[in-house]
């Protein structure tokens, strides 16, 4: 399987070493800052590409690691190469972008899969295994938050440019409102309540959103750059009626280090929310999309759910501006 | 100072035995039930003068009095209690309705008594550390805070709990008050606004009141904050339950935890296996010396009619929210 990849920021990069780990063939890296492209073909051993065409040309499939309103057109464009597509979350910033992406790879015949890795996080995994087995019962009340610190270059960064990330809320939320829609289904309303950053570089964003699902369960939804640099914490609280399941990162770190202070600034300029683990889980993820694309087999998250988490993100900022619930249907 | 207990309703009334025998110069006259079971039972269990109606008590002569009966017969006992010139301390929600807790006031105010809150948590060690850290400045101005009072059903202790016509409602009842009075607390501010998610997701035919309840409260100074009340941990739990909460301002985050400091215990000669055994201060001692000096100093204590009377109208309003799945406003 031949595969490129767009965009060598810190996603590429992760998603490079899964495609090596799962045994891809990496082509060739193509970035609109040439040079990072460069230096990522580079570690791997493949070409640095001038332009998303020419890569398209000689890939099987493209994973598109790129700022979140590039998607959209990216995929179409390769789809109409006849490139499956590997597509990072959210799946779009609108709802009808996200449409048309499924609808252009399926009428071109690709694959299309969107990366919400959460799902691939072994804990998530085995909690999620845990609630669809029936140890809990029907869920009552879930609890998910991932707060984590402003990506840095603060204002210069993409994911601060809330037009081009969707902000904390489809950018970093959404990998829980997926995860909540997996385990909880249909959302029938939504509420939500953030604050802003008082100045780019402070901790402040921060938005809290209440879930209704169509069964009766609800879920508080808890996301942020609310942290100083290189403090990102996750966990989930899944309360069923015959069970319960408590996370949280906190808890669960294998190696505390009390160190010298080193380096200055050694935080990641995007915090990832990793483990100690014998497979990082975006390596997981890759070797899953590796094998189904290779075997035809459906991949375990549907580009439709990453629609309804998209739709979820929609709503949120809807009950953002209105002040009032809002139910996802409702949302265009 | 001569005190006594009205009604051992309240399972906190068990506590509070011990406390008040703590406190040098307090006698504990009695108390008074008219369950006679119970009456019997604690007086035997607890080495106190048990009356088996409310006057006899108050005929004893006592100075302060502590109210543990269900919610919705505190009117009842504050009035008494009143009318022989006797002071408050209440258990909290302070009443069921704004009506009761106004009455109840009237009557303090009538016969010249102090009424104290029961709200314990403002007096925990960690709780307060952090009223003091916000008070000096370290988190900066105040964005937004994430609230858990998860407990067990508190049913198997005491029934009423979870019996509309004397606790008022369920979960949301029990648990949204402590939070409110300490967001009240920490920020100096009032609620204006607030949106619940409620039902009863737990032990659906078997109590007809709410186990679970997902609120978020905007106050008048913009902060705002979720609460999560829910009866959602198992009987199985190590412990009751928690309070806990993660407060976000301009200089990054706080998190407290109320019943952190205790140890874990694996026995099988108690009643829970683990069991978290609480080390740390009771909060409770703390508050009823403050109500007793608050006698003695005939000064307002600490925490007031007011604040108990705030927070019951929280809970009101998360119910009424609940029931137009919409946002409701607190009108000042």
């Amino acid at each position: 399987m031949r595969v490129g990849i767009v965009g060598a920021g810190s996603m590429g990069r992760v998603h490079a070493a899964g495609w090596k780990a799962a045994g891809a063939e990496l082509i060739g890296v193509t970035s609109q800052f040439g040079e990072t492209a460069r230096e990522l073909a580079r570690v791997h051993d493949a070409r640095a590409f001038d332009d998303l065409d020419t890569l398209l040309a000689e890939v099987d499939v493209v994973d598109l690691c790129v700022p979140s309103d590039l998607h959209h057109a990216m995929t179409l464009r390769a789809a109409q190469a006849g490139t499956h597509v590997i597509c990072e979350k959210p799946i779009a910033l609108s709802l009808a972008d996200g449409e048309a992406m499924i609808e252009a790879c399926e009428r071109h015949g690709v694959r299309l899969f969107i990366a919400h890795v959460v799902r691939f996080f072994p804990q998530y995994r085995l909690a999620a295994q845990a609630a669809q087995a029936g140890q809990l019962g029907e869920l009552g009340v879930m609890r998910l938050r991932r707060v984590s610190y402003p990506p840095r270059q603060g204002a210069a960064s993409w994911f601060a440019d809330e037009a081009r990330s969707g902000g904390v809320v489809l950018d970093l939320m959404v990998h829980d409102f997926d995860y909540a829609c997996w385990l909880g289904g249909r959302v029938e309303r939504v509420f939500a309540k953030s604050v802003k950053m008082a100045h780019p570089d402070a901790p402040g964003d921060y938005v809290q959103a209440t879930l209704r699902f169509e069964g009766g369960a609800m879920a508080l939804v808890e996301g942020g750059w609310a942290y100083p640099p290189g403090t990102f914490r996750t966990g989930f609280d899944l309360a069923g009626r015959e069970g319960l399941i408590e996370w949280d990162s906190d808890a669960s770190e294998s190696i505390q280090r009390s160190l010298l202070p080193g380096e200055p600034g050694t935080a990641a300029a995007v915090g990832l929310p990793l483990s100690v683990l014998a497979e990082d889980p975006y390596t997981t993820q890759i070797k899953h999309v590796h094998a189904a694309i290779a075997s035809g087999e459906p991949f375990a998250v549907s580009p439709r759910d990453a629609l309804e988490a998209l739709r979820v993100g929609l709503a949120t900022r809807a009950s953002l501006r209105s002040g009032r619930s809002v139910a996802p249907a409702e949302v265009s | 100072m001569r005190f006594g207990i009205m009604s051992f309703a309240h399972l906190h009334a068990e506590g509070f035995v011990g406390n008040l025998r703590a406190i040098p110069g307090l006698e504990l006259v009695g108390f008074s039930d008219d369950d006679t079971r119970r009456g019997e039972h604690v007086a035997q269990t607890f080495g106190v003068r048990w009356f088996a109606h409310h006057e006899e008590l108050l005929e004893a002569g006592v100075d302060g009095v502590i109210v543990c009966s269900e919610n919705a017969r505190r009117r009842e006992l504050v009035a008494l209690a009143a009318a022989a010139k006797v002071h408050v301390l209440c258990e909290k929600p302070i009443e069921v309705t704004l009506a009761d807790a106004e009455a109840m006031r009237d009557a303090c105010e009538t016969h010249g008594v102090r009424f104290m809150t029961a709200f314990p948590m403002r007096f925990e060690p960690s709780i307060r550390a952090v009223k003091g850290a916000l008070e000096r400045g370290e988190l900066g101005s105040l964005h937004a805070a994430a609230g858990i009072n998860h407990s067990e059903i508190p049913k198997a202790h005491r029934a009423w709990f979870a019996d509309k016509a004397l606790a008022g409602g369920g979960a949301v009842m029990d648990h949204t008050v402590h939070l409110t009075d300490l967001l009240r607390w920490y920020t100096g501010s009032e609620v204006s606004e607030v949106y619940a998610e409620v039902g009863n997701p737990f032990y659906p035919g078997e109590v007809d009141v709410d186990t679970a309840g997902l609120v978020t409260l905007t106050f008048a100074d913009g902060f705002f904050a979720s609460i999560d009340c829910s009866w959602s941990r198992p009987t199985s739990y190590p412990r009751w339950g928690h309070l806990k909460m993660e407060l976000f301002g301009e200089r990054g985050a706080v998190r407290v935890d109320g019943f952190a400091q205790s140890l874990t215990a694996y026995s099988r000669h108690l009643p829970r296996n683990p069991s978290w055994l609480a080390w740390g201060a009771d909060p409770n001692q703390a508050m009823i010396e403050e109500f007793v000096a608050s006698i003695e100093e005939a000064r307002e204590p600490a925490v007031t009619w007011r604040d108990g009377y705030e927070a019951l109208r929280v809970a009101l309003a998360c119910y009424a929210s609940a029931d137009a799945g919409q946002p409701v406003t607190l009108d000042r």
